[in-house]
């Protein structure tokens, strides 16, 4: 078995390679003296992947809403009742998540490794569905629908995406509507399944106090073998560059109104450790405009504009990106007109060169406390790995980075024409 | 890196002026971190100027009189993490605050991270900006309006509402009804001075627990327990209203409440899902025998994917997409809920109180009961992996006045019997109904 290593010894880890006949790859990354261990197995399929070709068929599928994530209920459904109970028995904790452009099937454990990750591996490859789960299924994702239609974060996020995109499928709730959930069967669903859990199409990640090598044993002798096939033709409709439109807003049960805002990015063909790059500046710079240490964000939090709810993010996907911030606030519309003075101001005078070289350093730091959780390493892997890297990379783009490119990143950016608010009023 | 380092265990390394000082060494982690609590008992007096306390405190120090001067110093410390607040365990209100970093080893010059980190923390808790003698009137009234709002924003997370609310409706006659944060309408009569005054008091009487975790060199730590011994200076010794019954667990009369009836409680919002939280009474402490049995009760109710209320509100029925338990330790009491439609309320209260009958009955499957305790001894030893988690454990066992290790979790918990944990059944009373549920619903 060819297994390859990589050792990052700056920061006392190691990355464990191993790639199966499949074309499925693997890594574990050892944790020591860890008592949790933590395996993933993920497609690269998620709820944006709603028109698609089949590999050999000439036609476009056109698929349900909500349906990668319906399909993810019923995978824990086996032949002989749900698998959920087999994990139940050994104690460990299974679970799964559904995001815009991959699936994520794992579970914890601290003991019996090898039989749950054989669990693992059997309910993810072997599909059992019925009409009748499908039908009952309805019932509790309509439900995890009606709690999601409640959440006012989640609400004002998904709201902002509809502002920057007209388009993208990326603006469509994960879940579905209860309306789109309705036209599933199972018919569609194994189209699905048999479509995008292609061993090539997966990878699995496995992080905890392990060997490699019978991990990787057990992945060489119970992945499946499958043909090599051709590539999904995954279809994306047109896109506009501009954002759809720079307000939105809703009327929930709060108490202070919520928002979201933030611009839309254009990052076309930008993929592997250039997506990376890309990540890694938007997040300092989005730092050194509003974070914890800026003026902007003191100003605003002594005038009570905002509190310590206000956060801020950027996500890059291999055809959409953005940057997003926000929190509480009783005057959502002076924030944004504060973040945008003072965005034209940096544009203006220029970024502080003092300001980045702190920033980078803290960065680096808090990017070096998520290795303390197995949990935090898995989402963190898996997240940027269907973009081409590995989330080693960062170490090599925090070292190079350097104040022109920051530059270069913000003039691109932060464009004013690309500002969308998104606001969740009391109702 | 040595694998030296042995489970993680803690150790009490100092006491003095009521101020207990342990050490949890542990080389696994790339951070380490300390966590200084200050422990009062729960009660309306105090409660929101408790909140107010550290919510001022964070504005600023003397060396770092604003926020921003905070965060910047928190950045050069390789953006090292600082929080503090309120929080309540049981009928306990304790002010919490913490600091985490990036453990020497990792940083470029070997720096005296922790050094600076516990001055930091220290000087933000003894040393806060004055005016007139006071807080700053500034921070004051900014923090007011925050607290304001934080309480206010209570509802807009319904799930986590829809618990908290249903225990504080059952205990709406105790110090545990009350919110951790406080009072909207207490906050008109806080200023700077009255808060300030409050504030000498927690640093002068209230019992202290400071927890280092992590990879701390024992010079370190050594001047770290050297300052701590400045923290109250002008103390007559008698170290708060928990002085005389210092950490002995919960009192009797927090326990031990009975229930005549049933009460239903309903209130109602502009949402589109109803949200349904039984509230009980356990009547069964922390520090008895009978606690490691309702662990074991509580998994088999609705502790996992394996529980009687999963199983059956959600896959059986398909009634919700989460239906759970939990338990508060310190106070006795058991919560469960699930989110429902509106319409199916009924339907669902039935199916829950079916299988709290269940267990009483005595029908508990073989799959039930050892899914149940093997899920538990997973989730302890999961703990280990948090340093965090590993505090909130200890702190937990000193309120408790317990002191069981991780692994005694365990082995208590996997030494219960089925009859034990119906025995524990048959002293389960439900106290109260709550209902979140739309404007419309008649």
């Amino acid at each position: 078995m060819d297994i390859k290593t990589v050792k990052y010894d700056k920061i006392g880890e190691t990355l464990y390679i191993y790639e199966h006949k499949s074309g499925l790859k693997a890594f574990l990354i050892p944790k020591k003296g860890y008592s949790k261990k933590y395996a993933t197995f993920a497609t690269h399929y998620g709820s944006i992947n709603n028109e698609f070709i089949v590999p050999g068929e000439d036609n476009v599928t056109r698929v349900p809403d909500g349906i990668a994530h319906f399909l993810e209920h019923k995978l824990f459904e086996q032949k002989d009742g749900s698998v959920m109970d087999k994990f139940s028995k050994l104690g460990s904790n299974p679970n799964a998540y559904t995001g815009f452009s991959q699936t994520v099937y794992l579970f914890s454990c601290t003991d019996k490794f090898s039989e749950n990750f054989q669990l693992l591996l059997d309910f993810v490859q072997n599909p059992y569905i019925t009409e009748e789960s499908v039908e009952k299924e309805k019932g509790i994702i309509g439900q995890e629908i009606r709690m999601y239609e409640d959440d006012p974060n989640w609400r004002s996020f998904f709201n902002l995406l509809g502002a920057f995109y007209k388009n993208h499928p990326v603006k469509i709730d994960i879940a579905g509507t209860i309306e789109s959930i309705s036209k599933i069967n199972r018919e569609i669903l194994y189209k699905c399944y048999n479509t995008f859990y292609h061993p090539s199409n997966m990878v699995i990640c496995v992080v905890g106090d392990l060997e490699p090598e019978s991990v990787f044993e057990q992945i060489e002798k119970n992945i499946k073998y499958a043909e090599p096939r051709e590539e999904i033709k995954r279809i994306f409709p047109e896109e506009i560059q501009s954002l759809n439109k720079d307000y939105v807003e809703q009327s929930l049960a709060v108490s202070t109104p919520l928002f979201q805002m933030g611009f839309k990015d254009d990052t076309k063909g930008l993929s592997g450790p250039e997506s990376l790059k890309r990540e890694v500046a938007v997040k300092i710079l989005l730092e050194m405009i509003m974070g914890k240490s800026s003026a902007l964000y003191n100003e605003l939090y002594s005038q009570g504009l905002i509190n310590n709810t206000f956060e801020f993010d950027y996500t890059i996907e291999e055809n959409y990106a953005f940057s997003m911030f926000g929190g509480e606030s009783p005057d959502p519309f002076r924030v944004k007109e504060i973040i945008s003075g003072k965005i034209e101001e940096f544009h203006k005078k220029g970024l502080d060169r003092e300001d980045y070289e702190r920033i980078r350093k803290a960065v680096k730091g808090r990017f070096l406390r998520r290795f303390n959780s197995v949990e935090n390493i898995s989402h963190l892997f898996i997240s940027v790995y269907f973009r081409g890297v590995n989330i080693f990379d960062y170490l090599d783009v925090y070292d190079k980075m350097n104040f022109e490119y920051i530059n270069e990143i913000f003039s691109k950016h932060f464009n004013l024409n690309n500002l969308a608010l998104s606001v969740v009023k009391p109702a | 890196m040595s694998n030296l380092l042995q489970e993680e265990t803690v150790s009490k390394i100092a006491s003095f002026d009521g101020i207990d000082i342990y050490s949890i060494k542990t080389d696994k982690f790339k951070t380490s971190s300390v966590s200084i609590f200050f422990h009062t008992n729960l009660d309306r007096e105090r409660v929101t100027k408790n909140a107010m306390i550290p919510a001022v405190l964070r504005r600023g120090c003397r060396r770092f009189p604003t926020f921003q001067e905070i965060a910047l110093h928190l950045e050069e410390l390789y953006g090292a993490t600082f929080d503090c607040g309120v929080t309540k365990m049981g009928e306990r209100h304790i002010i919490q605050f913490y600091i985490e970093f990036v453990s020497e080893m990792f940083t470029e010059e070997g720096s005296n991270q922790f050094d600076k980190a516990f001055d930091l923390l220290y000087e933000i808790i003894t040393q806060p900006v004055l005016e007139n003698e006071v807080f700053k009137d500034e921070y004051v009234k900014q923090e007011k309006d925050n607290l304001k709002r934080l309480i206010e924003s209570r509802v807009n997370d319904k799930m986590l509402y829809a618990v908290e609310k249903c225990l504080e409706e059952v205990c709406k006659d105790e110090p545990y009804g009350i919110y951790d944060y406080g009072f909207v309408s207490d906050l008109k009569d806080i200023n700077a001075k009255n808060l300030y005054e409050q504030y000498i008091a927690m640093l002068e009487t209230y019992p202290v627990q400071v927890y280092i975790a992590g990879s701390a060199s024992d010079k370190s730590v050594e001047r770290a327990i050297e300052k701590l011994k400045k923290l109250r200076p002008k103390t007559d010794g008698t170290f708060g209203d928990l002085a005389d019954k210092k950490l002995f667990g919960p009192s009797p009369e927090s326990f031990n409440k009975s229930v005549n009836k049933v009460r239903n409680v309903v209130e109602r919002f502009s949402v589109n899902q109803g949200k349904l939280s039984l509230g009980f009474r356990t009547n069964i402490r922390p520090d008895s025998k009978e606690y490691y049995a309702l662990l074991v009760y509580n998994g088999i109710l609705g502790g996992g994917v394996h529980s009687k209320l999963f199983q059956n509100v959600r896959e059986k029925a398909s009634l919700a997409y989460y239906a759970f338990s939990r338990l508060e330790k310190f106070k006795g009491l058991m919560v469960v809920s699930s989110g429902i439609e509106i319409a199916n309320k009924d339907k669902a209260l039935e199916i829950i109180l079916q299988q709290i009958d269940e267990i009483k009955a005595g029908n508990i499957t073989d799959y039930e009961f050892e899914s149940t305790i093997k899920t538990i001894e997973t989730s302890v030893k999961s703990l280990k992996d948090n340093q965090l988690q590993i505090v909130t454990h200890y702190l937990g066992q000193a309120i408790a006045n317990t002191s069981d290790t991780f692994d005694d979790l365990i082995s208590k918990t996997s030494r219960v019997t089925k009859q034990e944990v119906i025995d524990v059944a048959k002293k389960i009373q439900l106290d109260t109904i709550y209902f979140l549920t739309s404007k419309e619903q008649a």
